[in-house]
């Protein structure tokens, strides 16, 4: 017998069906995103830069020294694992990890003031520039940040971490009447 | 009626009136009042009773330094004790109480402790309540502990939401006074990121209470057009309300903003109060200077104020402090205030001045007393009249208040936090802050400027030196001018002499003169000691206005300069914060995060109930059919397993993947037993020890491919063992070439266990998982019908028959839905941590309650597993040590009832027949325990001294807890299945 | 309340994000290395008062083994290097 499994967001249940009335600061989550750890092997981390610069549709983000997560919208878990090991094969050890990390994007003019509840990181817009993403806690949840644009950054938690810092965001953004809801690009 | 509110002038928005309450009493004041204004324009001069005598005490201050207007505002759960009614912002329903006070303020039961003061000096506890021992925490010290004491603490949970927060600047400026406001203007102009922060609802410090011109504009005007400037740059951001409490490392500043203290209904959406934590380049002190109080006989009547609180109230707040004013000053500060309350139509009775040469002029028709002193205050509640004392005649001047002036102490608070002590200046008679590196640098006031001019200068000058020292440039500034300013020295005046009365330094702790000296007498003369021996500084006010007059007290009566006394130690916090505050948002379900399984969902469907085991919560049993208890859910479980087969869920096992030509050279020195040849497509039992050789951790490593292994960890190690394992990595083996990057999250994982644990497996899995396709311990990538990739693994934590299965998170609720559906006809139920225990117990596998850190491989029986022949390993060195190799150590052993009724606990004792519970005799203890449905009686797990050679001994179990004695019998730790027979089938 | 420890990957961070691990001048002895070596490096730690140097883990960043040197007394943190550089710097 043949089966088809349907896959859950751990928001679920958490966050409406249909897009609500957005606030002009706004938490989006989107359901399915491709992500990979990429490891670099000993010396080729300067050539994994490289490569994953090249890579165009893909954003990057640092993890630690060698160690970058990178995200697509576009490519599925499965072809992103293969894009990447083709891309990266004897440079970097790909892990995909789809499942097992949560996204939220949270934009607009109060977003420092939001973060700034959590996350110790200056966020003012000449110290932490567009592109640059860094792991930190926020509040007491490790998360990948990284800024997105003029006035939007992205988290990426761990899954299990998902209702928690959901949670937080929410008691965060309530200063700003922070909206919520699933992304409506999926 | 004394205290009044004058018909015009002041900051107070007379349009907006305000109705609150005090002691039950409807009052009413005006938006822009503090409560002690508002409290002192109704006259209600008497606010509260002194700690240990129960004095009647009034409003002293205008500001944080308060010392006896302490009042708790608000009701039940919602009220704060110990708030200074002088800070506290007004706002219409304001509901305050006094405090200390039985039955009423005004007739108090416990003044006739003011009786008994001669046996209530100081170090009265010490001396008093010694002997007999147990009646201190019986008798003693409840009675002492309702007598004395502030406001009550809220014993209700606390109804309000706070929060904390992170801010960064390249100026942190503490204090909007002259030279705060000068210093935020000169930096915010130059471009810098400033933070102006003060502790009052209004921005201005003391310009709000000047008289005088700067460049032709009254100051509270200047100051408006200041703050309006500063509030158009886009670079500075004003916080009022805002206490800045604490230096801390590396710049970073603690401060408490009070975002909703001072309205009637706050809104639920924004918190009460907000803690933040300022991490500042650099940082400006400009928190001014405190008057300092006149010791005097007398000095703590209701009435007797700080002369430049008195400005204050009359000046900002509209509020006359009496109608005849008698003031006593060693400097200029007395006569500058004279002349305002003389503006504002009060009468003067007398100015007294303790120096002999004055150069100051008092205002037209006031009689100045030169040399002179006051010795005693007349009145009972309040202040009728001033005993003054010069060259031995004594004369009462009526009067009904009394302002005193001892000169200045600056604000050093924050300056001294960090270990820095307060420097004496013998040329301004006071202790400056110390030289404490350009991180924080103090201007004006705090400083020892106390001109006005010379504070606007201080201020800017000392911003324009670091905006150039953070590569920024000041624009040319010129300093502002002002007029009519006085000169504002003053001659120190430790004590006042010839107290007719007692002459208090401390008046929130009732601490005066003779204690001081009965301090210094009896050998607690350090100022710390006499700090604690009278209990001068204690409390929520922390010597503010008393802390430099014990000092020269203490000096004076030795004969040496203050500077050899030097202060007691600062210490954040400047003011009080409440615990609130300082937890923000981690309460309740945000103290700690909960981590969630990807079955979380299928775990509650099936009826789980859950128990946190660290952050993560996992199913403990699963309730069917009406079970009542725990144990029938679990046995049912345990029973079902052995003879069909169940679902649990070990998601929260810790997964690494290892990546690498050399992942198999680091698990080999990683772990005790090898892994160096370990095959593709296997997975091994792995044993971790720590250095000193006891077991650190265990679980499963399983090769995916020659250069990638999987790790599994126990749950409750998951993040130690990456900690450790990146630290071998990076700091032992640099060199091997191995990453590391956990999978916890990305793997939804099952075992599936019990006899027809393949019949279920078959039916999901396209590949073949019999058992000579699929045998024990082998692992690889599987495909589920349908397409889904999928790990599988053939290990066994229950002894039965088993596989894990893990796959992609999202997809675990809906293939654990699928295998329940799919083992429906084998009779297949969810089991949960109880019933895993239990499992494990009767197979006797070991968790962390055997590996308790004190456990060698041996002791739990893996001796063989450690190589002999790999050349290190973490932990080899030290566990070939004597002692860990000795014959009698404590080994792994089974225990079973002799009577199978009887029950064993975890951590009971084993003791030999009829030896007696001690220490020597001593024999082992008991590590888990169990009921066995399987076997019908309660077996156990435990550690015996020598005890795989003590198999069928008798042994007494000793539960001290419990009070129980069961004898067991010793036995192989294995009770079901020991030859392997369900595992392998 | 706050200290603030400058991570050569990661920039400036709170001390919440790193745990210690202890005296980072201590090196693994060789598996033949005598007892007292082997006693001194697992047990024996000297606690000084002072300049020190100690292991940091930042854990909630990138996750890099630290060598902070600092002072036990001040916290006055004079540099912060990453582990594995200083171990191959030794020939670890």
């Amino acid at each position: 017998m043949t089966r088809t499994y349907i896959s859950h967001h751990p928001l679920d249940g958490l966050l409406p069906l249909e897009p609500g009335i957005r606030a002009v600061d706004h938490l989006d989550v989107p359901r399915a995103v491709a992500i990979a750890s990429v490891m670099a092997m000993e010396g080729e981390e300067a050539s994994v830069t490289a490569g994953l610069a090249a890579s165009g549709d893909i954003s990057v983000r640092f993890a630690g020294p060698g160690e970058w997560l990178a995200l697509s919208r576009s490519e599925t878990p499965d072809s992103l694992e293969r894009a990447l090991s083709l891309l990266l094969a004897e440079t970097a050890y790909v892990f995909e990890q789809s499942d097992g990390r949560v996204v939220f994007r949270l934009s607009g003019p109060n977003v420092r003031r939001i973060l700034a509840k959590g996350i110790a990181t200056d966020l003012h817009p000449g110290s932490f520039e567009i592109g640059t993403s860094s792991n930190v806690l926020c509040g007491h949840i490790g998360v990948n940040l990284a800024r997105t644009g003029e006035n939007e950054f992205e988290l990426i938690a761990m899954r299990s971490f998902a209702v928690a810092l959901f949670d937080d965001l929410r008691v965060m953004g309530r200063e700003f009447d922070l909206s919520a809801g699933f992304s409506t690009l999926g | 009626m004394t205290a009044y509110r004058l018909a015009s002038g002041g900051l107070v928005d007379r349009n907006a009136p305000l109705d609150f309450r005090f002691d039950g009493r409807n009052l009413a004041g005006f938006s822009g009042d503090t409560l002690a204004s508002a409290l002192l324009a109704s006259d209600q001069l008497l606010v509260g009773r002194s700690f240990k005598y129960h004095r009647p005490r009034g409003i002293v201050t205008a500001g944080p330094s308060e010392p006896n207007a302490l009042v708790t505002i608000g009701k039940g759960a919602n009220s704060d004790p110990n708030t200074k009614a002088t800070v506290a912002e007004l706002y219409s329903g304001l509901d305050a109480r006094s405090q200390n006070r039985f039955p009423s303020l005004k007739y108090d039961v416990g003044a006739v402790n003011g009786l008994l003061s001669p046996f209530l000096g100081a170090g009265f506890y010490y001396k008093t309540f010694m002997w007999p021992a147990a009646f201190w925490e019986k008798v003693y010290e409840p009675i002492i502990r309702k007598a004395a004491g502030l406001g009550r603490a809220v014993l209700e949970r606390d109804p309000q939401s706070y929060e904390k927060c992170w801010a960064h600047c390249d100026l942190l400026v503490v204090g909007s006074g002259p030279a705060g406001l000068m210093a935020a203007l000169t930096a915010g102009r130059a471009g810098l990121r400033v933070i102006l922060a003060d502790e009052d609802f209004r921005l201005g410090g003391s310009l709000l209470g000047e008289t005088v011109r700067i460049d032709g504009v009254y100051a509270p005007d200047f100051a408006e057009t200041a703050l309006s400037e500063l509030r158009s740059l886009p670079n500075v951001t004003m916080m009022p309300r805002t206490t800045v409490f604490g230096w801390y490392d590396d710049n970073v500043f603690g401060a408490v903003e009070r975002v909703q203290k001072h309205v009637a209904l706050p809104q639920a959406k924004l918190p009460v109060e907000r803690l933040w934590r300022i991490v500042a380049k650099r940082a400006l002190l400009a928190s001014g200077a405190e008057e300092r109080p006149l010791v005097f006989g007398g000095n703590d009547k209701p009435g007797v104020m700080m002369v430049g609180a008195m400005r204050t109230y009359a000046n900002r707040f509209g509020v006359a402090a009496g109608k005849s004013v008698a003031i006593f000053t060693n400097g200029s500060a007395g006569y500058r205030t004279a002349a305002d309350l003389v503006a504002h139509g009060v009468d003067i009775a007398a100015i007294i001045d303790s120096r002999a040469d004055v150069s100051e002029v008092a205002p037209d028709g006031v009689r100045v007393i030169r040399s002179a002193s006051v010795i005693d205050t007349k009145g009972r509640q309040r202040v009728s009249g001033a005993v003054v004392e010069r060259s031995g005649f004594e004369q009462t001047i009526a009067c009904d208040a009394i302002g005193m002036s001892g000169g200045w102490n600056p604000v050093i608070h924050l300056a001294c936090q960090r270990g820095a002590k307060a420097v004496w200046s013998e040329d301004l008679k006071t202790f400056l802050a110390p030289d404490v590196g350009n991180g924080l640098v103090v201007a004006g006031a705090a400083a020892g400027r106390y001109s006005l001019a010379g504070c606007l200068q201080d201020g800017a000058d000392k911003a324009a030196m670091i905006v150039a020292d953070l590569g920024f440039s000041a624009s040319a500034h010129t300093a502002p001018v002002v007029d009519g300013e006085i000169d504002p020295s003053f001659t120190a005046l430790w004590y006042s002499p010839g107290a007719k009365a007692k002459a208090f330094v401390d008046f929130q702790n009732d601490v005066h003169v003779k204690d001081i000296g009965l301090a210094l007498r009896e050998g607690f003369g350090h100022v710390e000691h006499a700090k604690r021996y009278t209990t001068n500084g204690m409390a929520t006010d922390q010597g503010k206005l008393s802390g430099i007059n014990a000092t020269g007290l203490l000096a004076a009566m030795q004969g040496i300069s203050p500077a050899d006394v030097g202060t007691t130690t600062f210490r954040p916090f400047y003011t009080p914060v409440a615990f609130g505050a300082m937890a923000g948002t981690s309460r309740d379900e945000h103290a700690a995060p909960v981590r969630k399984s990807p079955l979380h969902g299928w775990a509650q469907r099936n009826g789980a109930v859950f128990v946190d085991s660290g952050l993560w919560y996992r199913p403990a049993y699963f309730t069917q059919h009406g079970e009542k208890t725990w144990r029938e859910s679990a046995d049912r479980e345990v029973l079902n397993i052995r003879e069909n087969v169940g679902l649990c869920d070990v998601s929260t096992l810790g997964k690494i993947e290892i990546f690498g030509p050399d992942a198999a050279e680091f698990l080999n020195r990683l772990y005790c037993n090898p892994f160096l040849k370990l095959p593709v497509g296997k997975a091994r039992y792995g044993l971790m020890l720590r250095e000193d050789g006891m077991v650190y951790d265990d679980g499963t490593t399983s090769r995916l491919s020659p250069e990638h292994f999987v790790m599994t960890t126990t749950t409750a190690l998951a993040v130690g063992v990456m900690s450790h394992m990146e630290y071998c990595a990076q700091v032992h083996w640099p060199d091997l070439k191995v990453r590391f990057c956990s999978s916890t999250d990305q793997w939804a994982q099952m075992a599936i266990a019990g006899p027809k644990a393949r019949l279920v497996m078959q039916a999901l899995v396209e590949d073949d998982v019999s058992d000579a396709a699929f045998p024990f311990l082998a692992a690889g990538i599987v495909t589920l019908k349908g397409g889904v990739k999928a790990r599988l693994f053939r290990i066994s934590f229950s002894g039965e028959l088993a596989y894990e299965l893990a796959v992609p998170a999202g997809l675990g609720d809906a293939v654990a839905d699928a295998i329940m559906e799919e083992g429906r006809a084998h009779g297949i139920c969810a089991y949960g941590v109880e019933a895993l225990n239990v499992l494990r117990i009767e197979k006797g596998h070991v968790t962390h309650a055997e590996f308790d850190g004190r456990v060698t491989p041996d002791d739990a029986g893996f001796g063989r597993m450690v190589s002999a022949q790999k050349p290190d390993f973490i932990g080899k060195r030290l566990s070939t040590r004597y002692g860990l190799t000795a014959a009698d150590r404590m080994q792994m052993v089974g225990l079973k009832p002799v009577e199978a009724d009887q029950h064993i606990r975890a951590g009971a004792h084993l003791l030999r027949e009829g030896a007696k519970p001690s220490t020597l005799n001593d024999q082992g203890y008991v590590s888990s325990a169990c009921f066995s449905p399987t076997l019908g009686h309660a077996i156990a797990l435990a550690f015996l001294k020598s005890g795989r050679e003590r198999y069928g001994e008798r042994i007494v179990v000793w539960d001290k807890l419990a009070g129980a004695e069961v004898v067991a019998e010793v036995c192989n730790p294995v009770f079901v299945d020991p030859g392997n027979a369900k595992l392998n089938s | 309340m706050a200290s603030l420890i400058h991570c050569p990957h990661c920039g400036i961070r709170p001390k919440e994000e790193f745990s210690i691990r202890g005296d980072a001048s201590l090196v693994r002895p060789d598996p033949a290395a005598s007892d007292e070596a082997w006693n001194d490096y697992v047990h024996i730690r000297s606690n000084p008062r002072g300049r020190y140097h100690e292991h940091w883990q930042h854990g909630a960043g990138c996750r890099r083994w630290l060598v902070v040197e600092r002072d036990t007394f001040t916290h006055e943190v004079f540099s912060v290097t990453d582990a594995a550089s200083v171990a191959r710097k030794a020939g670890r």
